[in-house]
């Protein structure tokens, strides 16, 4: 099977550099999900690979071979676009034949072919419509079986469900995860939805104007973000970042927070750091209303609830900066409008460098 | 249309639009009937400039003069021949070449769009044209008038700009499914670019069928010249002509009415044409209008 992996890969316009060196290794049958804010260089990172943009420096191989120079088509590899870009004059079954016929694949089999992709999107009643009567998810269907006629080493997905609705995109999310179940094939996910790289990946990929900022697992991404940018990126809604500063105690290292002190285990990276700025996370998730074995406590003006039915988000204000919880309802939010105290569970904070943004891999413990 | 809707100011406008739509439709209309009716006029009554509307006395001497001509049929066949061989000819040249000049990765691509649209604007004009054509051995040649008349930069423009709006999905989706440059163009560009090609083929045979001066020039064997020489050195050969002054009188016919007789059938074929076209026409004057 197909790994891909990206040595140092550098994407210059002009004068302009849109992408750094990324060092990226793929393995076979894996599902990666590059994410990012829009234009930090996810889409021109995935059409270096593809091989419709040329790569200003560095090496790109798929299976072992350099592709620098080597053209699309003799790539092997399958791209969704965004729009789907499918042929408006040809009927389904002619779209997805399209790269047989162009190569020459004999009639009997290319007919095979698209009757087993047809099934396995179940397109089997459209194959004689054109593009323009079929709906968004059916023509992202489509779009799908193109690649997959082919049995391309590597499939590229570019935004493929940002064009459908809230429902239909759930519903496409978990078809294509279903289908990289089914077909193991290397696969190359670009989005700026975090949900969608959450729910797809093996592993994500978290870009920033044009750098990795993070690799790792959804899980891991989501517990132990490398840094600030990170933090904030993935998980919804993002990890609360409260400035501070650091100090010590007889009893060790504390963050001070406005007022609110937070007590940080024992480590030589915080050592003799009094008055350094810091940054603390607590993500949105681990905070109560009531108050849980070990927990401490920190006061609050709420500001605003939003419910999501068996979820509350609260929009609260803590010593000037903001500061939301998600809280479980419990079918009931009318106890939520007096909450001037929550609660956090201390084992579950991080803490970064404020200067540089970076993770100081200490989790912090109790508050006072 | 429930004209209750409209407000009275609407309703002024509406009127007046219909008012100037039916002078220019009228203004647009009338010479054709003129000229059918002349045609199928006596040349006695044409001479007397009673022809306005219908024909008087009516008669078919002057289309019996002109279909016993065997010059005739031969100028038939030609503006067939420049039309059909020169439309062909313009879209060997227009499509490759506008496709060409709307791809980005097309080195000097600058240059060589402000090139074509160059002659737009300026040419080297009548004398060095056909000296030009002398030289390259085109003179008094059928393939000469295919030829020197293939490329028309506005149809260049026209077509490229449609090819340029096309999104870069779909040449990038063809290139993904193995296409190369030629079948990206001859697979996905010429399919959806229906509309623009057929406009452009319009223009091609309207202005081939009305092909005039150019073959005059260069042109100079009575076998090889198109329908609309033809007419033309028949209204100089007829109206100084004394003799058949005198056969006309004689026939019911006059050169008035043999000009319009063979207009009439020089317009024929468009009028079968044309209906079967229009659509792809109002869309593609739309076409030029709707890019930048
Ligand atoms: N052809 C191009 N010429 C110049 N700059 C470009 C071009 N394509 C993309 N860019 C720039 O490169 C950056 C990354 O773009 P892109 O990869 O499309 O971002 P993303 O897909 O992450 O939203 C953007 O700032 C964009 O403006
Ligand atoms: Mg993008």
């Amino acid at each position: 099977m197909s790994g891909v992996v990206l040595n140092k890969i550098v994407k210059k316009y002009g004068a302009l550099q849109v992408v750094h060196g990324i060092d990226l290794k793929i393995d076979p049958k894996e599902f990666v999900v590059l994410v990012g804010p829009s234009g930090c260089g996810k889409s021109t990172t995935l059409r270096m690979i593809a091989g419709l943009e040329s790569i200003t420096a560095g090496t790109l191989a798929v299976d072992d071979r350099v592709m620098n120079k080597v053209a699309p088509k003799d790539r092997d590899v399958a791209m969704v676009f965004q729009n789907y870009a499918l042929y408006p004059h040809l009927n389904v079954a002619d779209n997805i034949a399209f790269g047989l016929k162009i190569r020459k694949v004999p009639k009997a089999e290319i007919r095979q072919s698209v009757q087993e992709v047809a099934e396995i999107l179940g397109l089997t009643d459209y194959l004689a419509r054109r593009p323009s009567d079929l709906s968004g998810g059916q023509r992202q269907r489509v779009a799908m079986g193109r690649a997959i006629v082919r049995h391309p080493k590597v499939f590229l997905f570019d935004e493929p469900l940002s064009n459908l609705d809230a429902k239909l995109r759930t519903q496409m999310r978990a078809e294509i995860k279903r289908l990289h179940k089914r077909l193991g094939v290397t696969s190359i996910y670009v989005t700026h939805d975090q949900v969608e790289a959450m729910t797809l990946a093996d592993r994500i990929v978290v870009m920033n104007e044009g750098r990795i900022e993070q690799i790792g697992t959804p899980m891991e991404l989501f517990n132990n973000p490398a840094n600030r940018f990170v933090a904030g990126f993935i998980g919804s809604p993002p990890m609360n970042q409260l400035h501070g500063f650091l100090e010590a105690d007889d009893a060790g290292p504390v963050a001070q927070i406005g007022r609110l002190k937070v007590r940080l285990p024992k480590s030589e990276v915080l050592e003799n750091q009094n008055g350094k700025p810091v940054v603390l996370g607590i993500r949105p998730e681990h905070v109560t209303v009531d108050e849980v074995p070990g927990s401490f406590p920190i006061r609050i003006n709420l500001d605003l609830v939003e419910t999501l039915g068996s979820e509350a988000l609260l929009h609260t204000d803590l010593d000037g900066m903001t500061f939301v919880a998600r809280v479980e309802t419990l079918g009931e939010i009318s106890h939520l409008s007096g909450v001037d105290t929550l609660h956090v569970k201390p084992d579950l904070l991080k803490l970064f460098d404020a200067e540089t943004g970076r993770s100081l891999s200490v989790d912090a413990r109790t508050g006072t | 249309m429930n004209w209750n809707l409209y407000s009275r100011g609407d309703k002024f406008f509406a009127i007046v639009v219909s008012i100037l739509i039916g002078m220019f439709t009228v203004a647009t209309l009338y010479p054709f009937i003129y000229i059918a009716a002349l045609s199928f006029s006596s040349g006695f009554a044409a001479q007397a400039g009673k022809v306005v509307l219908t024909p008087i006395d009516a008669t078919l001497e002057a289309y019996g003069y002109i279909l016993k001509d065997p010059q005739f049929w031969v100028s038939y066949r030609n503006t067939f021949i420049y039309t059909i061989g020169g439309t062909v000819m313009s879209l060997a040249f227009i499509i490759p070449g506008a496709y060409a000049l709307s791809r980005p990765q097309l080195k000097g691509r600058r240059f060589f769009n402000l090139f074509i649209a160059f002659t737009m604007w300026f040419n080297a004009g009548l004398i060095p044209f056909f000296l030009n054509m002398r030289d390259l051995n085109l003179l008094d040649s059928m393939f000469g008038i295919i030829l020197a008349f293939a490329v028309n930069a506005f149809n260049v423009i026209l077509l490229r700009n449609f090819f340029e709006a096309i999104p870069k999905s779909f040449e990038e989706a063809a290139r993904m499914d193995g296409a190369n440059d030629f079948q990206v163009l001859w697979k996905v560009f010429v399919p959806l670019s229906k509309p623009a090609i057929a406009t452009i083929t319009l223009f091609c045979i309207v202005s081939r069928w009305n092909g005039f001066f150019w073959a005059m020039v260069l042109l100079q064997s009575e076998d090889k010249i198109p329908l609309q020489v033809f007419l033309r050195h028949t209204i100089s050969n007829l109206s100084d002509d004394d003799e058949f002054a005198i056969v006309q009188t004689a026939a019911g016919f006059s050169a008035e009415t043999v000009t319009a007789a063979i207009i009439v059938c020089s317009i024929i074929p468009v009028l079968i044409v044309y209906p079967f076209i229009q659509k792809y026409f109002e869309k593609g004057i739309l076409l030029g209008g709707v890019k930048e």
